[in-house]
């Protein structure tokens, strides 16, 4: 094998970064597009390249789901069976494609010409169940829809460069706005002209040539910008800890590692309305002083990564990105740093460990980001979502985004409704909207008339709420009173029929597999949960099981490096505590009696 | 200066220091698998979680700055539940092989738990496979389901050796440590991470089910493997000999020095000592036949006669070899008895060239105390190299030449070694092992090896040492200060009576040297002390 013929490339994006070592990531996606896998004789170019041991090199490529340490078919097809995909059927999905393929996951057609492989969450939780297909996501498609399996299975056979026979997807995506879902409409995107047609880089000009940075950061503390990342941390305070005349450069990193199962939001800004987080970007960059940016986009997203990349050549060529930004005198560099297969990577520490080279393993905090971050230098990271209201506040003042929201909480955000309603898509909606409004109204209630059982408010971490309890607002705070959490407003809906063992099953598997592996309590505790769930379902649980997993939880939840540990802990607390007689049963019969009437009926 | 208080004792410390250095100087010890003193802040094992007031979640004392007024505990009933639960975890995926692993006795999972563990245990589900017994370089093994993956080694190939050999692998609870398939670990520090590995993951092959540690004596001592004098722990048997066909010292231990070695020493040193128990010189022996210069053993009366009587037949021209290895005390002995009293010429031959060394611990002079010689003027300004000496002898111009330690054949070559040994004059050797020298002489007087007595040595910073008696000599033979001392009371030369033991003839020395001077046995303690500076020092320095 020979690297040759990279080098050129390889010298270009090492010149990307700060420190050689942060390429890592793209030299191997480089070594990977380029040769199917990443052989040793690739990881030993890698780190010669870089100038770190070869171990380092082996470290990354196995932390990361998406990097092949061995050759695999031509094509991959990639079946999500997370919750969202699961409570819409992915298992049956899976085994029919199995069938059609004559092979199981983690296995390729005997030709070589595809692998299968099942994965967590792919965040496109508004069109499960779905696969992805190589770069492309496809979906909703359930077993039954014979016609588009097929196709599927048809094009995985076939060669990676061969028309598509698969339709794209078409699923309900919001575009009435009042904020972020403005210009969604065209699934095509809107580029610079269309952008600028309609206001755009108006904001960053005013901001640009008549604010000072303090009043920026004023007034989006004024319009109660909270980060929409999941912890709703205010966004113009975090960006006031900077510390003020540093000798070090100020980085700005945007959070587009989406991820959270049930999510669905931030790749909707990114494919169809790139310029408007471009825009944000340079806002936020003006205000904490950064004059390089980076976006760090989760590696499964590869259609948003090139039309952000898009964006990003139109904005360089229009003299909105670049040494002197519209003719301002202000600098600002953004490159996009594609991640490679590793939920935790979207937890800030982890994102910026593994944006530097490594493994995406979160950093001890003190020191915090903003004060050494990215390469030991302040740095403040920003979910996209959140750095896309910026222009719109800039635009049309701090006042008229806070009212749209709540007393404590601006603006609107992207929901995403999955499960078992009727219309699953994404939403914006004031952040006060209620529970009950969106999947009644907006959603179309549950699916097929059925009662509701539960619903996860915020992504898979946040604690299910039962159907008495949905008559909440969905601003940060009112979640978190109710006890669960807004999280990243993805909101899972189950009927009266999904079994929660299983549920909870899909939570612990996704937990186990997710870990990054540092903290005893997280590694140990999430492998732990997960074979006892596992075993209950299996129909060999104890009773005592139950107490286990609560004390276990409760063992994992504040004692580790990051809240990930906590997150795998609270499904199982709540899950349990809310469902317990369901769980009893379960053990009792061994088997699933997920609604009230079936439980009478086996009890009888 | 922040002032905090801990297990309700306060304690200032300097602005920057953690909690866990802070309780150190209470010396209250918070339990810790990751954390350590040597190695970059990792806060992975969760061990060292201490209660602090005013913070809903405990907190890792290892990365917690100290603050003015904060209020720790360590032992209150929240912190007890934290260490248990993290204990828990830990050994939830264990293999629990205590009854054939060699860390037993010395664990920190099994110390800790017995402290802080004692829970009833849960975990009922299937463990984890992982690899057991990797040999992963010449001196270490690795048992990855052992490992509680708290990155000491890893931090250590990165940090210290900067080698890299070690990495954690995928994650979750499929981590495992281990080596780039086909790499090993073979940097010169490699078996460090045995030290720094809490558990039994990592264990020395030289050590592999050779004796229970609980069998072990240890005695504090200094490396002689290099001028650095890195300070040591020998951990020996004495009573269990058969166990290990002989061999005395079973292992050697770096001793935290921030001065020296910091936590650290090379392999080198550590296995460099198999000297110690092989080829020994443990008896004295004479040349019986000029002709074919046959040895036989013979006694110390008859040596010290021998030797003695030569030595103060009148006008006797007599020349020393002396050696780099041998203690100051030694030396000291070796200068006023046979230079100052007997007039001998004493050369010492320089350090060999190209003796490895590195940025880091490893000095290129092979011997641990030149600088000690320097400091006692051996050799002084006037003394003619060993090989003039050796040629002396040939010409007959010597009445007896006394080699400490040297191979002849190393520094003169065969021929000359021959022809001096064929001469008149009196071939002396004193040295611990054999070697070609060694059946030329016509007398052999067995020296006992560093580890087998108290004494010190100046390492390459000036800085004087103790060596530590851990073994009794080798079979018969003796301190080389003492037996020189039988040689001054049969050389009428004025010996002090309190040179008996090290202690006495160092403080002589610390009154006749001015490097030594104000310096005692006792103010040297386990950390050693830095020698005046002097100007043989400085000349030595320059050339
Ligand atoms: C396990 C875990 C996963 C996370 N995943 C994401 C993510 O995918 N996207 C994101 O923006 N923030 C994620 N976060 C939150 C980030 O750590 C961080 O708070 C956020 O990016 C800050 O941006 P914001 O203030 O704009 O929300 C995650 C946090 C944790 C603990
Ligand atoms: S809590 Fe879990 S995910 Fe977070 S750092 Fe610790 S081990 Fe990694
Ligand atoms: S082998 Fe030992 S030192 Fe290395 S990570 Fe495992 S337990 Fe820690
Ligand atoms: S560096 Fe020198 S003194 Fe230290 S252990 Fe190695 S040989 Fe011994």
């Amino acid at each position: 094998m020979t690297f040759a013929h990279l080098e050129a490339r390889a010298d270009e994006i090492i010149g990307l970064y700060e420190y050689p070592r942060a390429a890592m990531l793209p030299l191997m996606w480089l070594v990977q597009a380029d040769q199917g896998w990443i052989s040793p004789e690739a990881e030993g170019w890698v780190a010669a390249r870089l100038g770190v041991a070869i171990s380092r090199v082996r470290e990354v490529l196995s932390f990361y789901g998406m990097f092949r340490g061995e050759p695999m078919g031509r094509r991959e097809l990639k079946v999500c069976t997370s919750l969202s995909c699961r409570l819409r059927g992915s298992e049956a999905l899976l085994e029919t494609i199995e069938d059609s393929l004559g092979i199981k996951p983690g296995e390729t057609t005997p030709n070589g010409s595809v692998t299968l492989t099942k994965v967590e969450c792919l965040c496109a939780c508004e069109m499960s169940p779905m696969v992805q297909l190589d770069e492309r996501f496809i979906g909703p498609v359930t077993a039954d829809d014979t016609g588009t399996v097929a196709a599927i299975t048809q094009d995985a056979r076939s060669e990676p460069d061969s028309p598509a026979a698969s339709p794209e997807p078409a699923p309900f995506i919001d575009s009435s706005g009042p904020v972020l879902s403005t210009r969604f409409g065209d699934p095509e995107g809107v580029w610079f002209d269309g952008y600028t047609a309609q206001g755009g880089y108006e904001a960053a000009r005013k901001v640009l040539t008549s604010l000072k940075p303090e009043e920026v950061i004023e007034q989006v503390i004024a319009a109660n910008l909270r980060g929409l990342g999941g912890a709703g941390f205010p966004a113009g305070r975090k960006w006031s800890f900077v510390p003020k005349n540093t000798e070090k450069p100020v980085y700005l990193v945007v959070n587009a590692d989406e991820g959270e199962p049930g999510t669905s939001k931030d790749r909707h800004v990114m494919e169809r309305d790139p310029h408007a987080l471009l825009e944000g970007m340079l806002i936020a960059a003006f205000a904490i002083g950064a004059h390089k940016a980076y976006i760090y986009i989760r590696g499964e997203y590869f259609r948003p990564a090139q039309r952000l990349q898009r964006a990003i050549d139109e904005a360089y060529a229009q003299g909105w990105l670049g040494a002197d930004v519209a003719g301002t005198g202000f600098a600002l560099d953004v490159v996009v740093h594609r991640g490679a297969g590793a939920y935790i990577c979207g937890e800030e520490t982890a994102l910026l460990s593994s944006l530097e080279g490594g493994k995406g393993q979160p950093k001890l905090k003190p020191p915090f980001p903003a004060i050494s971050g990215l390469f030991g230098c302040p740095t403040i990271v920003n979910n996209v979502e959140t750095i896309a209201c910026v222009p719109f506040i800039l635009r049309h003042g701090p006042e008229r985004f806070a009212a749209i929201g709540t007393e404590k909480q601006g603006g609107t955000r992207l929901f995403c409704l999955s499960g078992h309603v009727e219309r699953p898509g994404v939403f914006e909606e004031p952040v006060g909207v209620t529970l009950r409004e969106l999947i009644e109204e907006r959603g179309g209630g549950v699916r097929g008339g059925k009662r509701l059982k539960g619903v996860i408010p915020g992504g898979i971490s946040a604690r299910i709420l039962t159907a008495e309890e949905i008559d909440i607002a969905m601003d940060f705070d009112s979640v978190g009173a109710a006890g669960s959490m807004a999280g990243s407003a993805g909101v899972i809906v189950m009927d009266e029929d999904t079994c929660m063992v299983s549920t909870l099953d899909s939570a612990a598997h996704f937990y186990a597999d997710e870990s990054c592996g540092q903290c005893s309590p997280c590694r140990e505790g999430t492998g732990w949960i997960h074979r006892i769930v596992k075993r209950i379902g299996a129909g060999n649980g104890k009773l005592s099981d139950l107490d286990d997993l609560l004390t276990i939880s409760h063992d994992m939840e504040g004692r580790t490096i990051c809240v990930f540990s906590e997150a795998a802990a609270w499904p199982v607390q709540s899950y349990i505590a809310k469902f317990r007689g369901e769980f009893e049963d379960f053990i009792r019969s061994g088997r699933s009696l997920p609604s009230a009437s079936a439980r009478e009926v086996a009890h009888a | 200066m922040p002032e905090l208080s801990i297990d309700g004792r306060k304690v200032n410390v300097p602005e920057g220091t953690t909690v866990i250095e802070a309780a150190e100087q209470l010396g209250i010890f918070v339990p810790r698998y990751c954390y350590h003193p040597g190695l970059s802040t990792a806060g992975n094992c969760r061990m060292c979680m201490v209660d602090v007031e005013n913070s809903p979640k405990p907190q890792i004392a290892c990365n917690l700055p100290a603050t003015e007024g904060m209020v720790v505990e360590t032992e209150s009933e929240q912190a007890r539940k934290d260490r248990a639960a993290v204990l828990e975890f830990l050994l939830a995926n264990h293999p629990l092989d205590c009854p054939v692993c060699d860390q037993a006795g010395e664990c920190d999972l099994q110390n800790y738990y017995m402290s802080f563990g004692l829970y009833d245990p849960r975990f009922g589900e299937q463990k984890v496979k992982k690899q057991k017994a990797i040999e992963v370089g010449p001196h270490v093994m690795l048992d990855q389901e052992r490992c509680i993956l708290c990155s000491r080694c890893v931090r250590f190939t990165d940090e210290i050796t900067k080698t890299g050999e070690f990495g954690i692998f995928n994650r979750g609870d499929r981590a495992e440590v281990g080596l780039y398939p086909g790499e090993t670990l073979d940097n010169p520090y490699s078996a460090n991470v045995v030290d720094l590995c809490p558990v039994g993951a990592l264990t020395e092959r030289s050590f592999r089910f050779k004796a229970r540690v609980w069998y072990l004596s240890s005695t504090e001592s200094v490396c002689g493997g290099c001028s650095r004098g890195c300070n040591t722990e020998l951990h020996h048997v004495s009573n269990r000999p058969h166990l290990n066909d002989g061999e005395r010292l079973l292992r050697v231990k770096p001793r935290h020095n921030p001065d020296v070695n910091q936590w650290w020493m090379c392999d080198e040193g550590r296995y460099g000592h198999d000297w110690i128990d092989v080829d020994r010189l443990g008896e004295v022996r004479r040349r019986t036949d000029e002709a074919s210069r046959r040895q036989v053993e013979s006694t110390w009366e008859a040596a010290l006669d021998g030797v003695g009587t030569a030595l103060s037949a009148g006008g006797a021209r007599v020349g020393v070899i002396a050696s780099a290895e041998l203690t100051n005390e030694d030396l000291f002995c070796l200068r006023e008895v046979l230079g100052a009293h007997l007039g001998a010429r004493i050369a010492l031959p320089p350090a060999p060239a190209g003796g490895t060394s590195d940025d880091f611990l490893i000095r290129p002079d092979k011997t641990p105390n030149r600088k000690g010689a320097t400091l006692l003027g051996i050799p002084d300004a006037a003394t003619p190299s060993a090989e003039a000496l050796v040629d002396a002898a040939i010409a007959g111009e010597l009445d007896v030449l006394w080699v400490f330690g040297h191979d002849l054949v190393e520094l003169v070559g065969a021929e000359k070694t021959r022809a001096a040994a064929v001469g008149e004059c009196l071939l002396v050797y004193s040295g611990t092992n054999d070697h070609a020298t060694v059946s030329l002489a016509h007398w052999v007087l067995p020296s006992a090896a560093a580890v087998e007595q108290d004494g010190t040595f100046v390492n390459c910073d000036g800085r004087v040492q103790r060596v530590g008696r851990a073994l009794a000599p080798y079979g018969d033979s003796r301190e080389n200060r003492r037996f020189l001392l039988e040689i001054a009371a049969r050389t009428g030369t004025p010996a002090r009576e309190d040179w008996n033991g090290p202690a006495g003839v160092f403080a002589t020395m610390a009154e006749a040297v001015g490097s030594f001077a104000g310096m005692s046995y006792e103010s040297i303690g386990d950390q050693g002390a830095h020698s005046a500076p002097s100007e043989a020092l400085a000349e030595a320095e320059q050339s």
